[in-house]
């Protein structure tokens, strides 16, 4: 049996606020992401004072880490792979110029796929 | 002073996960972040900026209202302000709806307990006009708005209602968000000595967040809340027998309501008057004035009228119109609410707008989260600033008494 679900939007057309087409989303979008970053903050506080309420002061074991050459290594390749996911489009730009592709060219592959 | 107000638990409340109640604690801190942060700049990006332009090409200073909002929706620092608001009311009813929708069966079983266990009356008619006004638009922009119900003895947007509302206040209101009631009754303890209701009516009391104060502060008295929203008025039963008081609730509207002529001694609202609409508020001062008995006392606390405010200040508080699906702000402002009292049977020299200042330094006395005696100091010694939530000091209320029986004979 399918259960009851909340309404999800607000009736009533939303206004906009810049002039740029698409910056009203992505600005909501940015501050969604902020949310859920102040949201991975609080959780790693909980962790450490739950931890400490355990016995172990996991906030002082994290002051005085020192990172060894695999940690290092670990840390610096994840945040490579997350600024590459990050500028995905900008890395999408550069092959496009690399390949010489266009809107124009795109067009001209539907219109030729068709007769083909 | 660091907001670290919480909301007083009660067992109508879903229980958030970590992340969840995280998410919600967020968008109560990017709200006062605006109010605290953003809001300020309006004043001298209006100064330097858009008031400078807007004479630059009309040859003349702006005057009112309109003029300014013409100037400053066009300056990116207010797009940044207003979409930032904007967004931190969707963020605080999509982060609340969350909890709301992983225990909404529970919620609605147990709603349903509680009000089974209470001798408290609940009246919800089978058949029931909603008035377009409250329809039309989702107001404050909660998804469903007050009234959807998504299945059979919904309180969803009861629940939502109860929770979206702490974090727009901020906790402001106190851990029960029943600051304006608490106000209210604490101002006619004070101010109507010897003035002891048998009868209280709460018009457009939703999940009767202010409506409960009456019944711990008078318990004597028959307490009724009422509003147009069925899934409102049925988590209120709910919520209030959780809390152990015993408060009746009705679907009604206070336009027209189906109690008896004098009934009542003491008829209330708490920000219902600008949830209405031009030709609902004369009605509901209509009602009022049929359902109480002389010598009871009608008490309406709602915004201010703008003509006590400079243009800029209409301004700022104007956005809400605009960008919070709250049609009527603006319009409920420009009307003459003296007149339309005396218009309704009261007489003029018994009506008059007062102060009934804020509650909220017992909140510390009550030891709830967040609220030390200094945070509370903090919000009750605030001047008015425009744009931010909650008045310095107190709530406007507009309070008329209507004439004893041998008066009204005189007369």
């Amino acid at each position: 049996m399918s259960r009851p679900h909340v309404v999800k939007d607000a009736k009533g057309k939303r206004p906009q606020f810049y002039d740029a087409p698409g910056l009203d989303q992505a600005m909501s979008m940015i501050m969604v992401l902020a949310n859920e970053v102040s949201v991975l903050h609080d959780r790693l506080d909980a962790a450490e004072r739950v931890a400490k309420a355990g016995g172990l002061d996991l906030a002082s074991g994290i002051e005085t880490l020192t990172l060894d050459q695999d940690a290092l290594e670990t840390r610096e390749a994840w945040r490579q792979d997350f600024l590459e996911r990050l500028f995905y489009l900008a890395r999408k730009d550069a092959s496009e110029a690399a390949r010489s592709e266009s809107e124009a060219g795109y067009r001209e592959t539907i219109a030729e796929i068709a007769q083909f | 002073m660091l907001n670290t107000f919480q909301q007083g638990p009660h067992p109508m409340l879903p229980r958030a996960t970590h992340d969840e109640a995280s998410r919600q604690e967020f968008t109560k801190s990017f709200k006062g972040f605006i109010q605290s942060s953003l809001l300020p700049g309006l004043t001298p990006v209006y100064n330097a900026r858009v008031s400078k332009l807007f004479e630059r090409e009309h040859d003349r200073a702006p005057v009112d209202r309109r003029d300014i909002r013409s100037g400053m929706v066009r300056d990116l620092y207010f797009q940044h302000y207003a979409s930032a608001n904007r967004i931190a009311q969707e963020l605080l009813w999509e982060a609340t709806n969350l909890s709301v929708d992983r225990e909404l069966p529970d919620l609605i079983a147990k709603a349903k307990a509680f009000s089974s266990a209470t001798p408290a009356e609940l009246n919800i008619p089978d058949e029931f006009d909603v008035p377009r006004y409250v329809t039309a638009l989702d107001i404050h922009c909660m998804p469903g708005g007050y009234t959807t119900e998504v299945t059979r003895d919904d309180v969803s947007t009861g629940i939502l209602y109860d929770r979206g509302v702490y974090l727009y206040a901020m906790g402001y209101m106190g851990p029960l968000n029943d600051d304006m009631g608490r106000s209210v009754c604490n101002y006619i303890k004070r101010n109507l000595k010897g003035f002891s209701p048998r009868r209280i009516l709460d018009m457009g009391c939703t999940v009767g967040h202010a409506t409960l104060p009456y019944k711990e502060l008078f318990p004597d008295a028959e307490v009724w809340g009422i509003d147009v929203a069925a899934p409102q008025v049925r988590y209120a039963h709910a919520r209030a027998a959780g809390l152990g008081l015993e408060v009746n609730f009705a679907q009604m509207n206070a336009e027209e309501t189906r109690f008896p002529d004098e009934h009542f001694d003491l008829i209330v609202s708490h920000i219902l008057l600008h949830e209405t609409s031009g030709k609902a508020m004369p009605r509901v001062f209509k009602e009022s004035n049929r359902l109480l008995a002389p010598g009871g006392y009608m008490i309406h606390a709602d915004l201010p009228p703008f003509d006590l405010m400079d243009p800029f200040t209409q301004f700022i508080l104007d956005n809400e119109t605009w960008y919070n699906n709250e049609p009527f702000w603006g319009a409920m402002r420009d009307m003459d609410q003296v007149e339309l009292a005396e218009r309704a049977g009261f007489v003029r020299a018994d009506v008059k707008f007062d102060t009934a200042p804020m509650a909220v330094m017992e909140f510390a006395a009550q030891a709830a989260g967040g609220y030390s005696e200094e945070a509370a100091t903090a919000v009750a010694e605030r001047e008015f600033t425009a744009g931010e939530y909650a008045p310095g000091g107190g709530w406007g209320v507009l309070i008329a008494k209507k004439p004893a029986a041998a008066q009204a004979l005189a007369a």
